[in-house]
């Protein structure tokens, strides 16, 4: 459903399975079910995205969300180690502020 | 005639064009010259050549040397991010700390007339600058790996240019100017269009791939000629030590006995059996080698990318970390390879990949306008000409400078 539905927000445990949604279609879900996907998983290490991987997870947060959320110029904004350190909490921290 | 030297890092996918090209300038009667961080094994070195090791000045660094080269295996389990600090701030900005006093000693003795520096060798180029002696750089991979970071990412451009000023601050070099690569002239060993460029500075010159560095690695010919099926050649080029065992392993469940040959350059003695349909050999007479292939499989090293599109092959890059998601990307866009990221490689993807790329045209179709791109870019002469003209041009210049 990547449709705009910005009537309601949504909380945060909402926001975690939209996540874990958009993960599972972009690596491909034989690849996440070997993965334990929590707020803490960093970004880049435990999921192990790379930046095309991350440019279709970013496209599908605009597709959801629309230009409510730039997330990619949240994460252009970053220094190398915020981007190391980047997990699942601090997006869905990042998306629950903007929404 | 010009006396040249390479300035090379530790890493024989950088130090391999450079040899091609030195060869080339001796036949011309140049006087050429490598200067490393390791040793380099006689056998690499073109007839006439000298490798240079500064062993007394390298001695109190041996160890960190060391360190930095076992810490080159971490690569393909990092992040794109860890991968960046590994590269410059791990790697190339100490290795041209270490690299500087023998280098600069020898450059006192020798007086070359230019100093050729790879492009992640920065103290090749630093050490020109400080003595004013002309200097050309050597790309061996598609340039602009890391995309415009001064736009999409300006924390990581400034972070950046800050390491490589605080090197250059080390050696004296004040100001803001970046001065670890030549601003005269940088020599790629791809073709424009492959790279993907349409506009490009002056001083970058797309040569193609080079060719004729010394190899003289032994192949059981005979054994190839009486292969029935299709030829594959896999190959994991010279770093990526811890993982190779894996990759090969998912190789030989993919093809055990399936109607393809697999030539591959790595070491036999990871297992003790290999399937008889798989011919394995340490060290390979690749260049030779690739005009008898159908297909490659590799991780995007840039000499056998190069080898590859030479004789119009198609390709299943599999890439791992550093530069090869790059290459993967412009394969990708050239049409003429496949690219599954190593780390969601499935052994289903990777039959049906090979068998796609070995019976659907198009992939060698698109493989051969690469092809034509290399050859119109000019190699070995092309190079030759461009470093002869620099040096004669320098030489001319250099009451004025």
């Amino acid at each position: 459903m990547d449709t705009i539905v910005s009537t309601t927000k949504m909380n945060s445990d909402e926001i975690f399975d939209l996540m874990k949604q958009f993960i599972t279609e972009v690596i491909g879900e034989e690849f996440v079910e070997e993965m334990d996907i929590t707020p803490e998983s960093s970004f880049t290490k435990d999921l192990e995205m790379d930046s095309i991987e991350i440019v279709s997870f970013s496209e599908k947060i605009k597709a959801h969300f629309g230009n409510e959320i730039d997330f990619t110029g949240w994460l252009s904004s970053m220094d190398l180690d915020q981007l190391i350190n980047l997990n699942l909490g601090m997006i869905i921290n990042y998306i629950h502020e903007c929404q | 005639m010009a006396k040249f030297l390479f300035v090379v890092p530790p890493f024989f996918g950088h130090i391999s064009p450079t040899l091609s090209i030195g060869a080339s300038l001796i036949n011309r009667g140049h006087e050429v010259k490598w200067l490393g961080l390791t040793p380099l094994a006689e056998k690499h070195v073109p007839a006439g050549g000298e490798y240079i090791l500064p062993e007394t000045e390298l001695e109190e660094y041996q160890d960190e040397i060391a360190l930095i080269l076992k810490r080159q295996d971490d690569g393909p389990t990092c992040s794109g991010p860890e991968v960046m600090k590994l590269a410059l701030e791990e790697t190339y900005v100490p290795f041209a700390r270490i690299m500087m006093p023998g280098l600069s000693n020898f450059v006192d003795t020798w007086k070359p007339d230019v100093i050729i520096n790879d492009c992640i060798t920065f103290a090749g180029a630093l050490c020109a600058h400080i003595k004013g002696i002309p200097c050309v750089t050597t790309t061996p991979v598609p340039p602009d790996v890391l995309g415009d970071t001064a736009n999409s990412a300006p924390k990581i451009f400034e972070w950046q240019q800050n390491l490589i000023k605080n090197l250059q601050q080390e050696f004296g070099v004040y100001g803001d100017e970046i001065l670890i690569h030549s601003h005269k002239l940088n020599m790629i060993f791809t073709s424009q269009a492959f790279a993907g460029f349409n506009e490009v500075p002056q001083h970058m010159k797309f040569v193609g791939p080079v060719k004729g560095r010394p190899n003289n690695a032994s192949f059981d010919w005979e054994r190839l000629s009486k292969t029935t099926t299709p030829r594959v050649f896999v190959s994991l080029g010279t770093l990526l030590v811890d993982i190779r065992k894996e990759f090969f392993q998912k190789l030989i469940t993919a093809f055990a006995n399936q109607p393809v040959t697999i030539i591959a350059a790595t070491n036999p003695d990871i297992f003790e059996e290999w399937p008889e349909n798989f011919i394995v050999n340490g060290f390979v007479p690749q260049t030779e080698l690739m005009p008898y292939m159908d297909a490659v499989i590799c991780h995007g090293g840039f000499n056998t990318v190069n080898d590859t599109f030479t004789n119009g092959l198609p390709m299943l890059i599999t890439p791992i970390a550093y530069d090869h998601f790059h290459t993967a990307k412009l394969i990708e866009n050239s049409g003429a390879g496949i690219s599954i990221r190593y780390k969601r490689l499935r052994i289903s993807d990777l039959q049906n990949t090979v068998f796609e790329l070995l019976q659907n045209p198009q992939y060698r179709n698109a493989a051969m306008k690469i092809k034509e791109t290399f050859i119109a870019a000019g190699g070995n002469d092309k190079a030759v000409q461009l470093l002869e003209d620099f040096a004669e041009a320098e030489k001319i210049l250099e009451p004025l400078n």
